[in-house]
């Protein structure tokens, strides 16, 4: 199943996430290091990316750690950060058809944006197993981004060095995503709701109390909006 | 165990198990080739950049109530200066990393250099 081949063909696919995972992996665990004060941070710097594999969530956890967020505001706000995950599968469904469950189970665990982009896009030679390059794929991009994380948590609580300012790639990251999206016209109502619903939200709620509100008022807007932009993505 | 060891022990459980089962989601409705309900569809396309937008919200009001507005802190110069450098970057290069690593880079020259 796992030949020479299909190795070669989906690693040389993972090389750009290979950057990716490893610089942005490094700052998200910088941040963890630096943030939280429990004994071996390394070692949750790796935990926790091994398990969730999620970028914006890798970032966000340290703050949560810090603050000791609620576990039901984790939750909440794990479930609408990575909400669009749940719409990945559906175009990976025909293809994990039958094959054995620990295999699913892994290809559905590791399935980030960057890993289910280079499934879609499917380099399999010719011949070969697509269920094997998608595992190697799967299984290349998991390494790097717990590379990157423990590394960069273990670069943080083992040397002193002026980070002061590193936080701000957590703001860079969604700023990215946020400009990535807009290029599609059929998003930029959707994120200005989002955006209106923390703004009015942020007149009545503070800082630490204002997710949970905006989410809410965000979804309700949003239902309400559906006729509207329903339709605009049809015509489109 | 101290308190914060537990904390980070459910912290992994639960942003494991809810990002597990959105990942699972298709595969455990749908594995026998329904077609997914339109609203959940809807649902599904644009909640992804309003929650984006609220983060953002979220990350520059946490920079502004942490860095009020004056002079100790630029005038939040550092925060705009570097967000726009970041979309602007990203608008004409389309390198996600390029954007990030400038962006991070021009923001931490400002707050440990020029207004420290």
């Amino acid at each position: 199943m796992f030949t020479r081949r299909v190795l070669k063909s989906a690693w040389l696919s993972s090389l750009p996430v290979l950057m990716g995972y490893l610089t942005m992996g490094f700052a998200a665990g910088v941040l963890f290091a630096g943030r939280i004060t429990a004994p071996a941070v390394s070692f949750w710097a790796f935990l926790t990316s091994a398990t969730s594999i999620s970028g914006a969530l890798q970032f966000l956890m340290s703050g949560w750690a810090q603050q000791r967020t609620p576990l039901l505001d984790v939750a909440l706000l794990t479930f609408c950060l990575n909400l669009r995950y749940a719409m990945y599968g559906f175009s990976l469904l025909e293809r994990f058809k039958g094959i054995p469950w620990y295999q699913k189970f892994y290809l559905i665990w590791t399935l980030t944006d960057e890993t289910y982009a280079l499934e879609v896009e499917n380099r399999t030679p010719a011949g070969e197993s697509s269920i094997a390059y998608c595992l190697a794929v799967a299984a290349f991009d998991h390494l790097y981004w717990v590379i990157g994380v423990t590394a960069g948590a273990l670069f943080g609580s083992g040397v002193r060095f002026d980070n002061r300012g590193i936080d701000f790639a957590m703001t860079a990251l969604f700023l990215v995503i946020l400009t990535d999206q807009c290029r599609e016209k059929c998003n930029r109502i959707p994120a200005l709701t989002g955006l209106g619903a923390t703004v009015v939200c942020g007149l009545f709620f503070s800082l630490g109390n204002v997710l949970i509100p905006s989410m809410i008022l965000m979804l309700i807007l949003l239902l309400l909006l559906r006729g509207k932009l329903a339709k605009k993505e049809t015509e489109a | 165990m101290n308190g914060m060891t537990l904390y980070l022990f459910q912290l992994v459980l639960v942003t494991t198990a809810v990002t597990l089962l959105l990942r699972a989601f298709p595969f455990i409705a749908f594995g026998r080739g329904n077609r997914p309900p339109e609203l959940i569809r809807y649902i599904g396309e644009v909640v992804s950049p309003a929650a984006i937008a609220m983060l953002v919200v979220y990350c520059y009001w946490a920079y502004f109530k942490a860095r009020p507005f004056s002079a100790a802190y630029g005038w939040n110069l550092p925060e705009i200066a570097a967000g726009v450098l970041v979309v602007a970057l990203h608008l004409w290069k389309r390198n996600p990393l390029l954007s990030i690593i400038a962006g991070v880079i021009l923001y931490m020259f400002l707050v440990q250099k020029v207004f420290p």
